[in-house]
């Protein structure tokens, strides 16, 4: 099967729009992708008065699609209030790219994860708002959400590969179903270590493929 | 287009397009004795084996053409450690084997045979001491490789073929060895003999014959089982009709391989050694991947550019009509870094920045300094957009 770009990311891998540093920017943040060692990271300059994105860059140790979906989604960014920005799907940002190939999916959830990390650092250090969200299966389930089955390009929960998860004074376990043959079985393992480990108040993470 | 990604495929040359195109025309009747044009067929196929017999020091039907070094490979594989009969069996490789060998073993895992993967060193060399070690009475197969794909190290065969001849005395029967000549063919020149290699695979679309073809050298007295069933026609390895449109073109192609060769050779190294200086001239903060000069296959280079992903640099050369082809997880449908990279010592993010640059007796000055041209911006730009940052000089 050929794996293909569409001419919109081939368009926005070749000029991408916002590359670059923003020296004193009002927060900034790196991501990076257990998948395929891809890393983003976003910088935004934001007017304090009304919370609007007056500017934001970003720079890509990736490939094509992390370096056009980097681009697309920090045009979607530019001009809209945290908020706003905070909504941004990575779903959106494949769309707006004429679809991605399923198995680079997760280059879209690691742009718009590099963009929301920047503005909850915002929001934190210069808004002094902090999200405390409790460990809890809901907090975990929803992170997982950002961890994707790179075959078809779906997150792990709604394919339902997600067994069980279990909370233990921080130590988490989670159980997935995946043919323990499968190639891309230990990449999915990893990244979802990566994305549990991110929650505030998590000591361990345990995966076990069921 | 400049197409630098030989190793994994190249251009029919158009003398093999020719004697395709002949024999196809020709030369499309059965090889069967009796009838003129079944003749011609079988003659066809008979001057096919020669050519490559006398080319590796082998005789005529100690060879068979499969549908591609794959097919040749699991027919090695299977056919031999299927025709033994060993308690416990085990079968040894090493860990940078092309995808066919190592899924084979995979599958004799299964079936029950246990497998050793000798390790390599830096630069991609067996341990030899390692296969000694593992090498017993139960061993039941070796599978080695001439010249690696993805690092271009030239492998010690004899060497290992030495290693194997002791263990089969110590073991009392012959260990049956099987190399992978596959990425070799274009650069190395073989005698089975001197190797003692019992098996051997060939693939034809990697020095300008067509796909859907490749060869076995089977030493006689070998004992094979083999592994598909059908009307034989010359060999009980490979049943049905035999693609002799295919055998053509891959004969011309080794035809035209040997009447050439030390020039070619000499010719893809000298523009080696020019795309490897530029690169190391122009391009700081680079990682050669396999060795260098004499030990390394004349047609390949391998670096690993730090800082960036390959799969970009691989797509902006490919805008450019520069083809090469890269290591990185970004690039591959498993999104795993290339097993070999890693298995010489090269970490995940050093993997990232791999691309492979293998050339043919095509290849010319202006293609590798055009390729140069186009790489030194592009690693420059990726470089400038990239999150990490070159250490400060």
């Amino acid at each position: 099967m050929a794996i293909k770009y569409t001419a919109k990311v081939i368009e926005h891998f070749k000029s991408p729009h916002n590359i670059g540093i923003i020296e004193n920017a009002d927060a900034s943040a790196t991501e990076g992708s257990p998948a395929c060692g891809d890393e983003i990271t976003v910088y935004l300059k934001i007017d304090k008065a009304t919370d609007r994105i007056e500017d934001v860059k970003f720079q890509s140790y990736g490939c094509a699609s992390n370096i056009a979906t980097g681009s697309i989604i920090t045009d979607l960014a530019k001009g809209k209030t945290i908020d706003e920005a905070e909504a941004i799907t990575w779903k959106q940002a494949a769309d707006e790219l004429g679809g991605l190939p399923p198995v680079k999916m997760h280059c879209s959830v690691l742009a718009v994860d590099g963009l929301r990390s920047a503005i909850l650092k915002y929001k934190k250090e210069v808004k002094g708002i902090d999200y405390d969200s409790t460990l809890d299966v809901k907090t975990v389930t929803e992170e997982l959400k950002h961890v994707l089955w790179p075959p078809v390009g779906v997150d792990i929960i709604t394919l339902q590969m997600v067994k069980y998860i279990g909370i233990d004074q921080g130590a988490v376990k989670v159980e997935v179903s995946i043919n323990a043959d499968d190639k891309f079985l230990d990449p999915t393992v990893d990244e979802i270590i990566e994305h549990v480990s991110k929650i505030k108040g998590v000591k361990s993470v345990g995966v076990e493929n069921v | 287009m400049i197409y630098l990604d030989n190793f994994r495929s190249t251009m029919v040359a158009p003398e093999v397009w020719e004697a395709m195109h002949t024999a196809a025309i020709d030369k499309y009747a059965v090889p069967a004795a009796f009838t003129q044009c079944g003749t011609g067929a079988a003659e066809l196929i008979e001057r096919a084996q020669n050519r490559l017999a006398a080319a590796i020091g082998a005789s005529q039907n100690e060879i068979v053409f499969t549908g591609s070094a794959t097919e040749a490979i699991n027919i090695a594989l299977l056919g031999s450690a299927r025709a033994q009969a060993i308690d416990k069996p085990e079968i040894v490789t090493s860990e940078i084997e092309y995808p066919a060998t190592l899924a084979v073993y995979k599958a004799l895992e299964k079936e029950g045979y246990t497998a050793h993967y000798i390790k390599v060193d830096g630069e991609g060399r067996y341990d030899l001491d390692q296969l000694s070690s593992v090498l017993n009475e139960h061993t039941a197969m070796v599978s080695l490789m001439g010249v690696n794909h993805m690092i271009g190290t030239i492998e010690p065969l004899a060497r290992a073929g030495d290693v194997i001849a002791d263990a089969s005395q110590r073991a009392g029967r012959k260990i049956p060895y099987h190399v992978d000549f596959a990425s070799a063919l274009q650069t190395q020149r073989l005698d089975v003999d001197a190797v003692r290699a019992d098996l051997v695979s060939f693939s034809s679309n990697k020095i300008h014959g067509p796909k859907g073809v490749g060869a076995l050298y089977v030493r006689k007295g070998t004992r094979m089982r083999p592994i598909t069933f059908g009307a034989e026609s010359y060999s009980p390895l490979v049943p049905g009709t035999p693609n002799t449109m295919g055998i053509a073109g891959f004969d011309k192609a080794v035809e035209l391989l040997y009447a050439t060769f030390d020039r070619d050779v000499e010719h893809m190294r000298s523009l080696v050694q020019r795309l490897a200086t530029g690169i190391q001239t122009h391009i700081p903060h680079i990682l050669l991947n396999g060795p260098e000069g004499a030990e390394r296959a004349a047609s390949h280079l391998c670096y690993s550019f730090l800082f960036i992903e390959g799969e970009a640099i691989m797509m902006f050369l490919d805008m450019d009509e520069i083809i090469v082809d890269t290591g990185s997880a970004c690039a591959a449908a498993t999104l795993k870094p290339n097993y070999i990279l890693i298995a010489i010592g090269r970490n995940h993010e050093q993997a990232h920045g791999s691309i492979r640059f293998t050339l043919s007796r095509y290849s010319t000055e202006a293609d590798v300094d055009t390729a140069l041209a186009k790489l030194v911006p592009i690693v420059e730009r990726l470089r400038a957009q990239s999150t990490i940052r070159p250490p400060a000089e």
